[in-house]
């Protein structure tokens, strides 16, 4: 009865994944197909080396895109959670309004900020402008200074429902016995958020953290559709330097070669997940 | 005192979720609006919050000069056979590790699973695409199908079998006992009871499925094969970004998946607590 999943996993998963370690080592250049062959390290070089593309600030925009987004997707999912915890009327309604954005492709997400942001006739620009925040439009996309901020509260702006879907599962897993004990025993709201709901859905945080880490990290799509990585490299993550890399110079040899460097850190990750997640029995 | 704390903590949760709402509905309502203004007022300053007038135009170009009208067939049928598919196929895979004996196996098996999980797509983008090249797989709806299926099985079954795990050995038991054979116990029984396990595999599939770009502008060339994420792709590489077809695009990219969202929002979400992996 498995065997329809397995032939599939194995012909269209696991054999592009060995065969694009392979072409990591290769040079693989869909231009120049007849100098095809071996070069070791040299797609990991040439990377590394590559000017227009200064790799170690492409990591570090790695690590900002993923941090600045992660704390705010889950501050803001987990607030939303604890608004949504008690039942009120039309609460059904409500969670299918605030919670639709999950079902939004992120290149549709990232083309439409793109729209809201849009130096001119952007919706953010005017509502601030009106609302005297700023003088004059700012070019949210164009100029360096703001462009990773941009991108950053679009994938925000994406990530609240999935914080909100699973905390909001798991704080009605809490018993209500526990809130009422405590309030006899004189704690605040404060006290009880700290005290009892946290460590109760401790086991889940741990893991949509976790999980969502690494899914932000390899997210190109809302940057893809938003800025493409620029102006001037400022958006430019490891998942959509890789992209770029395919499409536009048709390099595979190179692309593979990041996409190696990310599986890495990938495996590496699980690793420590699965170490964490065993020792705390967390539920994925 | 106490009475009037209550009052006003009453009114800035009401407070706090007006802006959740508003924050989370924005985007959707800019981008509607935008699609019914029509070319010239998009571009005027200052910006309209509602269109003078309801305004078709950008609608008409969008089946006139494009032929989104073929892109969003190829997107459904796409989307709705490969999720079709790879729910029946998770529903076997699914059932078969939930009820499997060997340990090590099992367990070997989800860990496989799970780490495909971890793979985005577009990672198989250049690889896959040299080898199906060889066999004359490119530009064919037909390889992106499978694609898909292979794309959406691991969380599929994974989802499938944590919904036949809540399902009691004993039932099918008692069914054998009763004259049924293995196969007839699974049809007759179980499958029927886990149907809103099957949807959320099937929401979570299709939703997936629609949305995805980068594999299908990979392997699409030919015009009349594009899906929608690639049309809209292609319209911004064409001749800069033209708002006004773009918007009307969108909207109707965003309107099927809204749609299953809207029916399938208690299965997706029951799917997610479950132990998909997928975000």
């Amino acid at each position: 009865m498995m065997i329809p999943a397995f032939i599939l996993l194995i012909v269209f998963t696991y054999t592009p994944i060995i065969r694009g370690g392979v072409m990591a080592f290769q040079r693989y250049n869909m231009f120049d197909l007849s100098k095809i062959g071996f070069i070791g390290l040299g797609n990991f070089e040439a990377i590394i080396n590559d000017r227009n593309f200064d790799f170690f600030r492409i990591v570090v925009n790695t690590l900002v895109w993923v941090f600045f987004s992660l704390v705010f997707q889950f501050g803001l999912g987990f607030g939303l959670a604890l608004l949504m915890r008690k039942p009120f009327k039309g609460r059904g309604i409500y969670s299918a309004l605030v919670f639709y954005p999950w079902a939004v492709s992120g290149f549709a997400i990232g083309l439409i900020w793109a729209w809201m942001f849009n130096g001119q006739f952007g919706i953010v620009n005017d509502i601030l402008v009106r609302l005297g925040i700023i003088g004059n439009p700012i070019g949210f996309l164009s100029n360096p200074k703001y462009a990773m901020m941009s991108v950053i509260i679009a994938n925000v702006w994406y990530g609240i429902p999935y914080f909100a879907i699973m905390l909001l599962a798991a704080l009605q897993s809490v018993p209500n016995e526990l809130y009422e004990a405590s309030r006899i025993d004189g704690a605040n709201r404060f006290k009880q958020l700290f005290k009892i709901t946290i460590p109760y859905i401790r086991p889940t945080i741990i893991s949509t953290v976790l999980l969502r880490t690494m899914w932000i990290m390899n997210f190109p799509e809302i940057i893809y559709g938003m800025t493409g990585g620029g102006p001037a490299n400022s958006t430019q993550i490891l998942a959509t330097h890789m992209i770029n890399r395919i499409y536009q110079f048709y390099d595979y040899g190179q692309g593979a070669a990041i996409g190696f460097i990310i599986m890495s850190m990938l495996l590496l990750y699980a690793i420590v997940f699965l170490n964490i997640s065993s020792r705390k029995e967390v539920t994925v | 005192m106490k009475a009037l704390m209550k009052v006003i903590g009453k009114i800035l949760k009401i407070l706090a979720l007006g802006l959740y709402l508003l924050a989370a509905l924005l985007p959707l309502y800019w981008v509607v609006v935008t699609s019914f203004k029509g070319s010239r007022e998009i571009y005027t300053f200052p910006l309209k919050y509602l269109p003078e007038k309801l305004s078709f135009e950008s609608y008409a170009k969008l089946f006139g000069f494009a032929n989104f009208g073929v892109y969003f067939r190829n997107s459904a049928i796409l989307a709705l056979a490969s999720a079709f598919v790879a729910m029946l196929i998770s529903m076997f895979s699914g059932y078969a590790l939930s009820r499997i004996q060997a340990k090590k196996f099992r367990n070997g098996t989800l860990l496989a699973m799970y780490f495909t999980q971890m793979v985005p797509p577009f990672i198989l983008m250049a690889p896959l695409f040299v080898m199906l090249a060889n066999y004359g797989m490119t530009d064919k709806l037909s390889t992106l199908f499978i694609l898909y299926v292979t794309m959406v099985i691991a969380f599929s079954t994974i989802m499938s079998k944590s919904f036949f795990d809540r399902i009691p050995v004993s039932l099918e038991e008692a069914a054998v006992i009763d004259g049924c054979n293995t196969l007839q116990a699974m049809f007759k029984v179980v499958f029927p009871l886990t149907r809103p396990g099957l949807a959320a595999i099937f929401s979570f599939a299709f939703v997936n499925i629609w949305n995805e770009l980068f594999l299908a502008s990979m392997f699409i060339f030919s015009d009349e094969k594009m899906t929608v994420p690639v049309a809209l792709n292609s319209f911004i590489s064409k001749a800069g970004i033209s708002w006004d077809v773009l918007s009307a695009g969108l909207v109707l990219s965003l309107l099927p998946t809204m749609i299953v969202f809207a029916f399938a929002q208690r299965y997706i979400i029951a799917g997610l607590t479950e132990g998909a992996i997928k975000g």
